[in-house]
């Protein structure tokens, strides 16, 4: 017999998945995938990058999110003259015993969750603040490295249309997210939904479904999902394929000035495992890996000038390369 | 057992099977594609044994497509990931028999998962035989192509009946020659050349059998016949007279008329006839000696050979001087002598025998050479150049040999080169002659036919010239009815092989502007 119980109880992950979800959908009205995508970058400790003009509920997510995770949550709304300290916090004169000393003053990134609300409004000194938080979870103000509170989850939303007096995110800066999604307009249906929804006298209360343990388990639960070896070659090809000294397509040579990088297959990887776990399954499928490139490679794909003349989006070439690259099987 | 290995021995077996109609499909493409190209090349190139060749084709095929199928064992591993695909399982049984051997805290619950899923699945379903129509379409077009190709008329039908007509016009000839050896080995009258004549007939034997052609079969028939007409001695015929007219002599004479009829019969029995006389020469009367002497000296008086001229002078002077012992000893080299012509007759019957043995088949020969030359000759227009050969005439001298006696002198007139000559045996029949001769520069012109006014058959009548009132008949008309007659007249007549030879080549070069045409 080789079914035995496992030591790791997945289905809990599932069960989580599938409460956050349920939960979140109480306000938010449709954006099935962006909720499935959100839930997943939680789960796997990514932090996502919500993209999407005004009024589309990348802040309400982001805050209803907060509500359902018994979790500590801030929001920091970005602005040109939003300074580091603001952020990561800096030290202050206080008054203790009767003696004036400096002593620190945490920012708001110090929270679990963190709303980085319209982050291409601040300047790039103030966005690399975020850098080492998001990289390391760590916060270095003065001489002093302070540790980040696990889990720690950053949503930055950003304006895509909007571009007089912002600043453009760098490209290392947008590698460190682990998802960018794109939030889209909602069909007639959702918009009737929406309207019903928010303009009555009662507004959907949101409960709690989750604490910060059972968010960390489940990241912990997910990385220990298997993936096969053919698989995981398909994730390093379709990596490869974005790369236009090693694609074999004309539209990745043509368009794409430089491809995703390593943090890329990680990404890539883990994701699928966390889609696996969400799909009820305890192996990473081609499907997995295909689901989640968009979001994992879209913003690690960057185009060349013609590509904007020409209209090619990254979700494009992505398509593209999905669609020509092999899924071998195994050869042993 | 795990069930991972019973699905993997379920998802093999059907792979086999599979496999295995998939081999199948591409044995009988490549078998019903050989018998095409088969069919193909055999309208192509002339080949006998077509049937045997395509047939040997649709084993081979079948054997490749065992083999293929045998040696091709798919892993394990790409089983499962072939399953995954097929009945989509979401890689779950890939990743399944890849991991079988971990204990990582997810990997027990995994191979579960993979299955049940797989126990929910028709794990033959992954592997379903079935014929690929792209094939089935090949295999129908390339059945029928080659059925059409099988039943419509092939050009090299023609080409290979006229290659299976000269085998056994060949072999008819080598068995002509091979019955003239048999017949002079049992022919009871060996003579001292029977060796030379058989190894002479042993070789035109072998290579009229591995001759290409029977024109190619004819070119080893006329040196075989030169090298037996050497064989025999040109003295045989003046011993022949001067043996005759012994016999005339001695019917005369009371003693001698017994060795004059032995003589006359057979010159061995003379011989022996001649030893008795002289070994009775000393009972004879004076008076018969005197008359025995007397014919003697006439016989040596009309003998053309100068041995038996002596001999019998010899013979005769020692009997009219009463010196029997001589005379006897004289009589026994006179004896000698018949021996001798006995054993040269012997050697121009066996020569004879040899020479209408390979005439024989120069015949059978001659005849499907001609029949070649007709039925290739369509196909040659195309391709031959025009050019006027050279003719020389010349003078040749030979001797001939026939079964009769006789001597033979005749002139020939060579074709190209001088190569002919002609003999006529004297009083032999079925004589034939060899000659040699150089011929002369040619100074010949060749009239070839001029190319037909356009919008005019070839075969119209001629317009008439000024002065003539007589229609002329086209060219090829003419040469054509020429070279009939003269075939026609060579096989009737009894002339040598080398002539009618001279005869057919004539008219074949006269033939090639028309083919050139």
């Amino acid at each position: 017999m080789i079914a035995e119980e496992p030591r790791v109880d997945a289905t809990r992950v599932t069960e989580l998945a599938q409460s956050l979800e349920t939960e979140l959908a109480r306000l938010i009205v449709g954006q099935k995938a962006l909720l499935r995508d959100t839930v997943i970058a939680l789960t796997a400790g990514g932090h996502v990058l919500l993209e999407g003009v005004p009024g589309l509920g990348k802040t309400v997510l982001v805050r209803s999110l907060g509500q359902t995770l018994s979790m500590s949550f801030s929001r920091i709304q970005f602005t040109p003259d939003l300074m580091p300290a603001d952020i990561v916090g800096t030290n202050i004169i206080g008054d203790t015993d009767g003696r004036r000393e400096f002593h620190y003053q945490a920012g708001p990134i110090f929270a679990n969750l963190v709303l980085a609300d319209e982050i291409n409004r601040a300047t790039p000194k103030t966005q690399s603040a975020l850098l080492e938080a998001m990289q390391e979870r760590t916060v270095t103000v003065g001489t002093q490295t302070r540790p980040l509170p696990s889990p720690f989850f950053v949503l930055a939303t950003q304006n895509p249309i909007e571009l007089e007096g912002t600043y453009p995110l760098p490209e290392a800066q947008l590698d460190r997210f682990f998802f960018k999604i794109l939030v889209p307009f909602p069909s007639e249906g959702d918009l009737l939904e929406i309207a019903r929804r928010t303009t009555g006298d009662s507004t959907p209360q949101l409960k709690s479904v989750a604490d910060a343990g059972a968010i960390l388990t489940a990241q912990r639960t997910a990385r220990e999902v298997p993936i096969a070896e053919h698989v995981l070659r398909y994730a390093a090809r379709l990596v490869s394929a974005t790369h236009p000294d090693r694609s074999e397509l004309d539209s990745v040579r043509h368009y794409v000035r430089w491809g995703a990088s390593p943090r890329g297959l990680q990404t890539l990887v883990l994701a699928g495992k966390v889609r696996a776990l969400l799909e009820g399954r305890y192996n990473v499928a081609f499907d997995d890996l295909n689901s989640v490139a968009q979001p994992a490679l879209r913003h690690r794909i960057f185009l060349q000038f013609e590509a904007e003349a020409d209209g090619i989006t990254a979700d494009r070439i992505i398509s593209e390369i999905l669609e020509h690259t092999a899924k071998e099987p195994a050869s042993k | 057992m795990s069930s991972l290995e019973a699905i993997v021995r379920e998802l093999r077996k059907a792979a086999r099977r599979a496999l295995g109609a998939r081999y199948a499909a591409h044995a009988l493409v490549g078998a019903v594609a050989w018998v095409a190209a088969v069919m193909i090349l055999v309208r192509l190139v002339p080949f006998e044994r077509r049937a045997e060749l395509a047939v040997v084709g649709i084993p081979v095929a079948l054997a490749i497509a065992a083999a293929a199928w045998l040696i091709r064992r798919p892993s394990a591993a790409l089983l499962m990931a072939m399953a995954d695909i097929r009945l989509g399982l979401k890689e779950r049984l890939s990743t399944a028999w890849e991991r079988r051997a971990e204990s990582g805290p997810l990997d027990d619950a995994q191979r579960h998962d993979a299955v049940q899923h797989a126990a929910r699945a028709s794990l033959p379903a992954a592997f379903p035989v079935r014929v690929n129509r792209g094939e089935a379409t090949l295999v129908a077009i390339l059945a029928i192509f080659a059925l059409a190709l099988a039943l419509l008329p092939n050009p090299m039908d023609q080409v290979l009946a006229q290659r299976q007509a000269d085998r056994v016009s060949q072999a008819r000839a080598a068995k002509a020659v091979a019955d003239a050896k048999k017949k002079i080995a049992d022919s009871g009258k060996p003579s001292p050349k029977d060796a030379q004549i058989q190894k002479i007939l042993q070789d035109a034997q072998a290579k009229i059998h591995e001759a290409d052609s029977p024109r190619k079969a004819l070119e080893s028939i006329t040196p075989a016949e030169q090298q037996l007409q050497k064989l025999p001695d040109p003295g045989t015929p003046a011993l022949q007279s001067s043996a005759e007219n012994l016999a005339n002599a001695l019917s005369g004479t009371a003693a001698g008329r017994s060795a004059a009829q032995a003589i006359s019969n057979n010159p061995a029995k003379g011989a022996q006839s001649v030893r008795d006389l002289a070994s009775q020469l000393q009972s004879l009367s004076p008076k018969d000696r005197e008359e025995l002497a007397k014919a003697l000296a006439k016989a040596s008086q009309q003998a053309q050979n100068s041995q038996m001229r002596d001999s019998l002078s010899k013979a005769s002077s020692s009997l009219q001087s009463g010196d029997a012992a001589s005379a006897a000893q004289a009589l026994n080299d006179v004896a000698s002598q018949l021996d001798s012509l006995q054993e040269q007759e012997n050697t121009d019957q066996a020569v004879a025998a040899a020479i209408n043995g390979l005439e024989a088949a120069r015949q059978g020969l001659a005849a499907q050479a001609d029949r070649d030359a007709n039925g290739q000759g369509g196909q040659a227009n195309a391709g031959a150049s025009p050019s006027a050969g050279a003719s020389g005439n010349g003078t040749g001298n030979g001797t001939g040999n026939g079964n009769g006696n006789g001597t033979g002198n005749g002139t020939g007139t060579g074709g190209t080169g001088g190569t002919g000559g002609t003999g006529t045996g004297g009083t032999g029949s079925n004589g034939s002659g060899t000659g040699s001769g150089s011929g002369a520069a040619s100074t010949e012109r060749i009239y070839v036919p001029g190319q037909p006014v356009p919008g005019q058959s070839e075969n119209d009548p001629t317009p008439l010239g000024p002065g003539q009132d007589v229609p002329l008949s086209p060219y090829t008309q003419v040469i054509e009815a020429y070279q009939q007659a003269a075939l026609d007249a060579t096989d009737q007549s009894l002339i040598p092989g080398s002539e009618r030879d001279l005869v057919r080549e004539y008219f074949s070069q006269l033939g090639e502007p028309r083919a050139a045409k």
